[in-house]
C-alpha cells in the first residue's frame, strides 16, 4: 500500500516521493546487480540507470503491478543488457569472463559490501549465469519457481534443474561457510 | 541436505551499506533527470490509444480497417507523381519521413461495443514500438513490437498476465503497415482520390487539410460501404496534428470504426530501454495457463 502511495506521489512530480523510493528500494537492487554481475562497477551503474530511468518515467508510469517487482525486472535487464555489451565489446565468451568478479574497494564507491557479500558474490561468479539468475530470484527477491521460469522463457523444471545445481555447486564453493 | 536453507541464510546475512556521501550524489543526478525530463517530454503523458486495438478481434478489425486503408506505397511513389502538385505536401512527406521517432495518441471506438482502454499513447520508431492503453490515468496494457526480431510482447497490468511471441504477419502488418506508421499516411493520402480541405485551427494550430473518402483507402478484412478520412497537418512546423477516419461496412455485421490520432511529437529519439519489454516478474505468463 505504501508503495501505491509512493508512486501515486512520484506520478504527480513528488520528490519526496523519489527520495522515499530510492532510499527504500536501492540497497536490495545493489545487491541483486552484485551478485548478478560479480562486479561493483558494473552493479553500481545498473542500478544507477535503473533509478535515473524510473526518475523519467512519471509520465508513462501506470504502476499496476508492483513497484519492487519493476524495479527488480529493470534491474534484471540492465544485466543483461550489460552482459550482451560485454560480449560485444570483448568477443569473448563471457561465461568466462566473468569468473574474474572485481570487487576493488574504492573510496568512492556506492556499495560498501560485508566480507560475507564479497565471497558470495565470488562465488556465484563461478555458477553459469543461468543457475545464478535463478538462485538470485529465487533468494533475493522471493520469487517462485513459476515466475523464474516465465522470466527465464523456459520450464518450471528446467529453472529446478537450475536451482538444484546451483545451490549444490555453491554450497561446495562456500563449503564450511555456509553453516555460519 | 539442507543446503538451501544453509545457503538462504548465508544470503540473508550477506549485506552491504552504501557511502552516504556517494549515495547522495547518485539520487541528486537521479532527481535532475526527473527535473529534465518534467521539462522536456511533457507529451509523454498526454499521449495514448492505440493497443486497444490489439485487445479484441473487434478492436483489431477496427484497427484493420482503419489502419489498412493508410497502408503502402512510398513516398517515393508519390512524390514525382501528379496527383502530388502541391509542394508543401511533398515537404510534408519528407519531413515525416525523416523523422526519427513519433510519439502520438490513438482513440478509436467500434461497433462491437465499448473498448477496455480509453485510448492509448503510441511510440513508434524505425525498428521498435510501444503501446500504452490507458484507462483513466492506468495504463492497463502495454504491448510491443520488435520489427527486427519480428517479436510481440503483450502485458496486461490489469491481469497480471503477459505473453510473447514470434509475430504473425498478421500482426506484423497491423504493427508495421502504413496505418500503424504515420510516416505515410501523407503518401497514402496523396496515391488515392482526394481533396484539398483548406485550412482551419486545431488546438490553436493553424493547419492545411486532405479529405479522402476513397473506399480502398486503409486494407481492410470486411466489406466496406463508405470512408471518410482526413489529415491535418500544421502550416507551420509542416508535421501532421491529426488524423480522423470513419469507416463503415461489413455487410450484415454493420461494423463502424472511427478513429482519432492526434497529440503528436514528431522527430523524437525514442530510448530504446522504454521501448524494450519490461515485464514485471511476478506476472504470470499466458502460455503457462
Amino acid at each position: 500500500m505504501e508503495d501505491k502511495l509512493l508512486i501515486w506521489k512520484f506520478k504527480r512530480g513528488g520528490r519526496e516521493a523519489l527520495r522515499r523510493i530510492y532510499d527504500k528500494y536501492h540497497g536490495q537492487l545493489l545487491k541483486l546487480a552484485i551478485v548478478l554481475t560479480g562486479n561493483l562497477d558494473a552493479a553500481e551503474d545498473i542500478v544507477q540507470e535503473v533509478f535515473t530511468h524510473f526518475a523519467q518515467s512519471a509520465n508513462r508510469f501506470g504502476m499496476s503491478g508492483s513497484l519492487k517487482s519493476y524495479l527488480i525486472t529493470s534491474t534484471l535487464n540492465g544485466v543483461r543488457n550489460q552482459r550482451r555489451n560485454n560480449r560485444r565489446r570483448q568477443g569473448q565468451n563471457l561465461e568466462n569472463a566473468e569468473h574474474i568478479p572485481s570487487m576493488a574497494r574504492r573510496p568512492d564507491q556506492w556499495a560498501v559490501l560485508s566480507e560475507r557479500l564479497e565471497r558470495l558474490s565470488c562465488a556465484m561468479a563461478c555458477l553459469p549465469y543461468e543457475q545464478r539468475e535463478v538462485i538470485t530470484l529465487r533468494m533475493e527477491a522471493k520469487m517462485t519457481f513459476r515466475q523464474i521460469a516465465g522470466v527465464q522463457e523456459t520450464s518450471v523444471s528446467t529453472v529446478n534443474a537450475r536451482y538444484r545445481y546451483g545451490i549444490e555447486k555453491l554450497r561446495s564453493l562456500l563449503n564450511s561457510e555456509v553453516k555460519k | 541436505m539442507k543446503s538451501a536453507e544453509d545457503i538462504k541464510r548465508y544470503f540473508q546475512k550477506s549485506t552491504l551499506s552504501t557511502n552516504r556521501d556517494k549515495h547522495e550524489a547518485i539520487f541528486e543526478k537521479i532527481q535532475r533527470a526527473q527535473d529534465k525530463s518534467r521539462t522536456t517530454s511533457p507529451a509523454s503523458n498526454r499521449l495514448n490509444l492505440r493497443s486497444n486495438i490489439m485487445k479484441s478481434p473487434i478492436t483489431k478489425l477496427a484497427v484493420a480497417a482503419v489502419i489498412i486503408a493508410l497502408v503502402v506505397l512510398g513516398l517515393f511513389e508519390f512524390i514525382g507523381t501528379e496527383s502530388t502538385s502541391g509542394v508543401v505536401w511533398a515537404d510534408v512527406a519528407r519531413k515525416v519521413e525523416a523523422s526519427r521517432g513519433v510519439i502520438y495518441r490513438n482513440r478509436a471506438t467500434h461497433s462491437g461495443g465499448p473498448a477496455d482502454s480509453d485510448y492509448s499513447i503510441v511510440y513508434l520508431s524505425d525498428t521498435k514500438s510501444r503501446d500504452d492503453s490507458y484507462k483513466g490515468e492506468e495504463i492497463i496494457r502495454t504491448s510491443f513490437c520488435d520489427f527486427d526480431t519480428q517479436t510481440f510482447t503483450w502485458i496486461a497490468h490489469d491481469a497480471g498476465k503477459y505473453m510473447q511471441k514470434a509475430m504473425s504477419e498478421e500482426t506484423l502488418r497491423e504493427q508495421h503497415g502504413a496505418w500503424a506508421n504515420p510516416k505515410r499516411w501523407i503518401t497514402e493520402f496523396l496515391s488515392r482520390n482526394h481533396r484539398k480541405l483548406g485550412r482551419k485551427t486545431i488546438d490553436g494550430v493553424l493547419c492545411e487539410g486532405l479529405e479522402t473518402t476513397d473506399p480502398t483507402f486503409g486494407v481492410s478484412n470486411f466489406q466496406v460501404d463508405s470512408v471518410l478520412a482526413q489529415i491535418w497537418v500544421s502550416v507551420e512546423t509542416g508535421y501532421p496534428v491529426m488524423l480522423e477516419a470513419e469507416i463503415t461496412g461489413g455487410g450484415d455485421e454493420k461494423i463502424h470504426i472511427k478513429g482519432v490520432l492526434d497529440q503528436f511529437q514528431w522527430d523524437v529519439e525514442l530510448d530504446p530501454y522504454f521501448l524494450k519489454p519490461n515485464i514485471p516478474p511476478d506476472y504470470v505468463d499466458m502460455r503457462t495457463l
